[in-house]
């Protein structure tokens, strides 16, 4: 009797005492977290914030390099930012015709994707040779080597699809192509807007530029069907479900969440690379300052806050539409 | 009746010590069973169908490979071959001239060397420092954990030219919160060797490290993105048994959760290094014309090339993609030798958003 009570009086004592434990382990653990990420918190603080902060400042001042070192800011108010946008000639027309042709190039972009990575996923000979042409350019077409393409002037003599179908000389063979098929004649008699044509239109003329850019939205898409469960398909397949309905009912709702990651990934790379015109006109403007010019950081500045708009209306957008599979955890 | 046919014992045709080849007694011919299969609709419709598949991935694929035939084809072309309206693809004139100036004179091999350096080290800095952040995003809960990864999202969002002109003058007059230039105007400013005052890091690799060790180089903010999902599908239960034999969380990850995750860490080291070697915001920032002599400063017209003729935009045209080719040549065979680990990593990490 004592002894079973001295037990119980053990356990009771035990019973806090374990309790502590596991929550110091907890927190143990969370300190431990801290220790993975503080490389980039250092960063953060360090040089990120900073810079960022530098940028803001700069937007709202004129620079001037001293003799000795450093250099001193003198403020000047929203005088930047009026000056981008009211005496600059050409910024604002070139930020508007960039957003236009983004909004374009999105669904474009991830249709394509989609559709490539679905045809990827299916059982054909080569699968494995077709994946890696695919993601070559992934690879290979960013930076210098998508510089020198861009001044590629014998693109369009060689016959290439990469040069733009106003400045080909004759022998593009995309252009042949859309010719050959008259593809707004298909269009017109299927009563469709002629805005949808003059889009379709578009989007095949500029299918190099567009396979070039969705390589890496393909991997994303690829790594979501792979996820997809055989089962469902198969269950599908059981009810007497056609290719078409299992796409639309069991595909497209699956896939959904990489559509959002998708949209993003693809307003923010298509944003933020260097052969996107807005950019290049930044940069120019950048480089006739003598030590940088604080006008192209009022540029960028607006630049980003319509990006960030941009973002968080087609997330907004999308999200609103798509579908969580409800995961037991 | 059918019942006894199916119960009716099978005739063994050929035993071998694995196999057994068996004919049952009764069983629809070969030739029937082969043209109830091909003879129908659906059997058809999946042929069509394949050939349509095949069809617009060879188109696709072809899409994607012509400019890069078409450029080879140009780089062996001599002068008179772009005058020559008859030359499309093969030269009439073939020639090894502009592969010889352009090595000889841009000197290709001090340019690789350079940039091999460079993109080789960050690589290897990025991969490791992201995979570290990327597993503490995914794996611990502490406070912050969010927010601090809503910054990491931020630095994939601000575009470059944003930052374009803080970040040279960063690295141009490189501090840490004044302290540097408070010891050397103030306390050191005697010695000579501790002088800290106007440091310029411009023209060395040290901004590239630097950013590399903190996570904030070029889509390093996608790399930790992928890696966080990456982790987060690693059941837990694995570090689990790690801990419970004792084992610490740093031990834990370099013993148990690397070599799990080598595919990985393959694709992000291959995009790190590609990304790098054809980087030309970075190297445009950070380097000036007496920077380290890298791929950027490579492209140019050879002395030895440049004169004035007809039709001399093609030419240059054509030189300029040449020396593209040559940047471009030591990916492909990166490429080619790691691109499986590529798809393996990806079909392994199931991106869920």
């Amino acid at each position: 009797m004592n002894i079973e009570a001295k037990k119980k009086k053990i356990k009771i004592d035990s019973a806090p005492k374990k309790r502590r434990r596991i929550a110091s382990l907890d927190r143990r653990k969370a300190r431990v977290g801290w220790l993975f990420v503080l490389p980039f918190v250092i960063g953060l603080v360090i040089i990120y914030l900073p810079i960022i902060y530098n940028s803001i400042m700069f937007s709202f001042n004129e620079i001037n390099t001293l003799q000795g070192g450093g250099y001193e800011l003198v403020p000047v108010g929203f005088k930047n930012y009026s000056e981008a946008l009211f005496v600059d000639p050409s910024y604002v027309t070139e930020l508007t015709s960039g957003i236009r042709e983004l909004i374009f190039d999105i669904p474009a972009i991830i249709i394509f994707a989609l559709f490539i990575a679905i045809l990827l996923n299916q059982n054909i000979v080569g699968r494995t040779g077709f994946r890696a042409i695919f993601f070559i350019p992934v690879i290979i077409a960013t930076g210098l080597i998508s510089d020198i393409d861009a001044q590629n002037i014998l693109a369009s003599y060689m016959g290439d699809t990469g040069a733009s179908i106003d400045t080909g000389t004759g022998r593009n063979t995309v252009a042949e192509i859309v010719r050959v098929m008259d593809v707004e004649m298909l269009f017109a008699n299927m009563r469709v807007g002629s805005d949808l044509v003059a889009y379709v239109v578009n989007a095949v003329n500029n299918i190099f530029n567009i396979v070039n850019r969705s390589g890496v939205q393909m991997l994303i898409f690829l790594a979501g069907l792979q996820s997809i469960s055989p089962a469902i398909y198969e269950s599908c397949k059981i009810d007497g479900a056609t290719g078409w309905e299992t796409f639309w009912k069991i595909t497209f709702p699956m896939i959904s969440p990489m559509i959002l990651v998708n949209a993003i990934y693809t307003i923010i790379d298509a944003l933020t690379r260097s052969d996107n015109n807005v950019m290049t006109y930044i940069d120019q403007v950048y480089d006739t300052g003598a030590d940088g010019n604080v006008i192209s950081s009022a540029m960028a500045w607006m630049y980003f806050l319509i990006v960030t708009l941009l973002i968080v209306v087609v997330s907004g957008i999308i999200s609103a539409y798509v579908f969580y599979q409800r995961r037991d955890e | 009746m059918d019942v006894n046919r199916i119960q009716s014992s099978p005739v063994v045709k050929k035993a071998t010590k694995n196999k057994i080849r068996v004919d049952f007694e009764g069983r629809t011919s070969a030739w029937e069973r082969f043209k109830i299969k091909v003879f129908s609709v659906s059997f058809l419709k999946d042929v069509v169908w394949y050939l349509f598949r095949l069809i617009l991935l060879i188109g696709i694929s072809y899409v994607i490979i012509y400019p890069f035939i078409s450029k080879v084809a140009s780089s062996f072309m001599s002068r008179e071959d772009f005058v020559d309206a008859t030359v499309l693809l093969i030269a009439k004139h073939p020639t090894l001239d502009t592969y010889k100036a352009i090595i000889v004179d841009n000197e290709y091999f001090r340019a690789m060397l350079n940039t091999f350096i460079l993109s080789a080290s960050t690589a290897i800095v990025q991969t490791f420092i992201t995979c570290l952040i990327g597993y503490g995003f995914a794996k611990f809960k502490f406070k912050g954990n969010k927010i601090l990864f809503m910054f990491v999202v931020l630095t994939m969002i601000v575009p470059h030219p944003t930052v374009r002109l803080s970040m040279f003058m960063k690295f141009r007059y490189f501090d840490i919160f004044g302290i540097f230039n408070f010891l050397g105007g103030g306390v050191f400013e005697s010695i000579d060797i501790l002088k800290f005052t106007d440091i310029s890091l411009i023209n060395t690799y040290w901004p590239f490290y630097i950013l590399s060790a903190t996570g904030l180089a070029f889509k390093n903010g996608l790399y930790i993105f992928m890696l966080r999902q990456f982790f987060r599908g690693v059941p837990d239960e694995l570090e689990e048994s790690a801990y419970i034999d004792g084992s610490g969380p740093f031990r834990t990850f370099v013993q148990i959760i690397l070599p799990l995750s080598i595919p990985m860490l393959i694709t992000v080291f291959m995009f790190a290094f590609s990304w790098q070697w054809t980087d030309n915001y970075y190297t445009r920032v950070f380097f000036t014309s007496q920077g380290p002599y890298t791929l950027r400063a490579f492209i140019k017209i050879p002395r030895s090339l440049d004169t004035e003729y007809p039709g001399q935009n093609m030419y240059v045209a054509a030189i300029r993609n040449t020396c593209g080719i040559l940047i471009m040549l030591p990916l492909i065979l990166i490429y080619a030798f790691l691109q499986r680990y590529l798809v393996e990593s990806i079909e392994r990490a199931g991106i869920v958003g």
